[in-house]
């Protein structure tokens, strides 16, 4: 099947996408957005320098349309999500988000009710635009690069006046191996402090729930779940999160999660490997001591 | 300026995992309605632009009529009007396009406000879809709005941070959730003077409906079993423990 990729050149998300994309063909082509080099092998490249989605969507239409792709494929981001349901209503293609798996003879799943249904749905009809979740498919390796022909520049109805990257200490939430995530019973900004000396033992990262970003304690690219980040570390440690199935909808893949929490029946327990009932002011800085001891 | 916001009441959003059960592949009827929590964060936003430029608000909602209730939660919050299309469609776009129907009869709209994402069907597409059917920009994840100039600039927020755009014409604007836009609780007195507003009822249209088939929704089991580390006596010998199980099993 003549199948597309549509993404930012990024290496990490573009190999999860070219994963999806052996499903349906053996070499997909792509049209890379933003600036610089295009790593990979594609059977053939475009590249568009606008990153604005809404001024994408004209031009990627008429591409489809006439090169005759049958699967879209882009990630369920910022991007992603600014054109897959325009694109879809522009090409009177279905689109389907979030997908969590691919089955063959076009059949696909994605979440429901937050994460606590799944559903398979089946496409009937060619082109088909997916957005694809994060961390759920293997990012495979780019060897080499393709180079580009240029498309566009199209209409320009919303202009980047400035983009500003949120620095977190240390080492991305998304490739830490070790999380220590507090939630709204942390109960202040000055107290994930403590949170992040912890991840600093383990080279780990700090990430937040919802409920402390709502707070303003973490800024919002540190958030875990369906509509943050989706992580997958060796362990992961949830401090003050009642593990609402939308946070948990983020740590699917992560091998062992901690928690800590004071009530007993919070529902993190029962996707906790391992679970201490306490309040986290007390266990966290004894952990604290006792790696500081063992360093 | 007119700004209309979409709301979707959806079954209890909270409900944990094991409380959970479908019927006829959809949640069972028997939880509780509720405001999706994007949903109130696009309201908030509304309101707080009605409070800002004396704009003109509508809440417009595509669903059943027993959840009249709970969108009158949006209208103590600061709504003015309230519009409901009477339907029960799951189709994104068949609600796409009655919401067009809906907003092409209140002619004057400047801005369309939606949350990131419904609480049911964690799709974030509708929004999308709906600006295509009016040939309005749709931009996602907005943070912060404001008017300067005759012109737009809003915050988006992304995985790595923000942008600032700026743009003329009319949008849809899908809304991401910020300590700026969390929901404010209505007053006593307000939620008695929405009980009292009129809400303009719409037949559904037939829209086309998207080419794919539901093949199945299923629960899937979360199978960990937590091994409690206790805690109550001798909180450093927990830490030891814990520590100590996590290199044995090679987590760390
Ligand atoms: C469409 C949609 C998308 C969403 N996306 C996300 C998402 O991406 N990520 C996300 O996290 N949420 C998301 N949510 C929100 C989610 O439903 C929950 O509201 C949120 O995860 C709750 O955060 P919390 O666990 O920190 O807060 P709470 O539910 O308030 O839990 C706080 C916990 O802290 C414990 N606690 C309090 N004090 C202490 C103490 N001193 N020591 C130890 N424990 C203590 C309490 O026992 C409690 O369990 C989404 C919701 C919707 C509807």
């Amino acid at each position: 099947m003549k199948t597309l990729i549509i993404e930012i050149i990024e290496p990490k998300r573009l190999g999860e996408l070219v994963t999806v994309s052996r499903e349906f063909c053996e070499k997909p082509d792509i049209v890379a957005v933003g600036a610089g080099q295009i790593p990979g092998s594609f059977a053939k490249a475009y590249q568009v320098e606008d990153t604005v989605a809404s001024n994408l969507v004209s031009d990627l239409a008429s591409l489809i349309l006439k090169e005759g792709y049958e699967i879209v494929l882009l990630s369920a981001s910022t991007l992603g999500s600014g054109i897959a349901a325009p694109l879809s209503i522009k090409l009177s293609a279905p689109v389907v988000s979030e997908v969590i798996g691919i089955k063959p003879e076009l059949v696909v799943e994605r979440p429901l009710y937050g994460g606590k249904a799944v559903a398979t749905y089946k496409l009937k009809k060619m082109p088909a635009v997916l957005t694809i979740r994060r961390k759920y498919f293997e990012s495979a390796d780019l060897q080499g690069f393709t180079e580009p022909t240029l498309l566009g520049p199209g209409g320009k109805k919303v202009e980047l006046i400035a983009e500003t990257e949120e620095k977190a200490e240390g080492i991305p939430l998304e490739d830490a191996e070790v999380i220590v995530s507090g939630g709204r019973g942390v109960g202040s900004a000055e107290n994930f402090s403590m949170l992040q000396n912890m991840a600093d033992f383990f080279n780990g990262a700090v990430g937040a729930s919802r409920g402390a970003v709502d707070e303003g304690w973490v800024p919002p690219t540190q958030q875990v779940g369906q509509t943050g980040k989706i992580v997958a570390p060796s362990v992961y440690f949830a401090v003050g999160i009642s593990g609402a199935s939308q946070h948990l909808a983020g740590i699917a893949n992560a091998k062992c999660v901690v928690a800590i929490n004071k009530d007993e029946d919070a529902n993190i327990f029962k996707r906790a490997r391992f679970g201490v009932v306490s309040d986290y002011k007390k266990i966290v800085p004894v952990l604290i001591e006792t790696l500081k001891e063992e360093a | 300026m007119h700004i209309v916001v979409l709301a979707k009441v959806v079954p209890d959003y909270e409900v944990p995992a094991a409380d959970f059960e479908l019927a006829n592949n959809r949640a069972h009827e028997r939880y509780k309605r509720m405001m999706g929590l994007y949903d109130e964060n696009a309201i908030e936003s509304g309101v707080q632009l009605k409070e800002k430029y004396s704009a003109s608000l509508t809440i417009l909602s595509y669903g059943g009529k027993d959840d009249i209730p709970v969108l009158r939660k949006a209208v103590a919050m600061g709504g003015e009007k309230l519009s409901l299309v009477v339907g029960d469609s799951d189709d994104p776009n068949v609600i796409a396009a009655n919401l067009k129907m809906a907003i092409d009869k209140l002619e004057d709209v400047d801005l369309i406000l939606a949350g990131q994402q419904s609480a049911d069907m964690d799709r974030g597409v509708v929004h999308g879809m709906l600006a295509e059917m009016l040939e309005f920009a749709f931009i996602p994840q907005i943070a912060k709005i404001d008017r300067e100039d005759g012109q737009w600039k809003v915050i988006q927020n992304t995985e790595s941070g923000s942008r600032e755009l700026k743009f003329g014409g009319n949008a849809v604007l899908s809304i991401t959730s910020v300590p700026e836009n969390v929901p404010r609780i209505p007053t006593v007195k307000s939620i008695f003077a929405a009980k009292k507003k009129p809400v303009n009822e719409l037949a559904e249209i037939e829209g086309n409906t998207m080419p794919i088939d539901e093949v199945s929704v299923d629960i899937p089991q979360i199978e960990s079993v937590c091994e409690f580390i206790p805690a109550e006596d001798d909180i450093a010998e927990a830490a030891k423990i814990l520590l100590r199980k996590l290199r044995e099993e090679r987590y760390i």
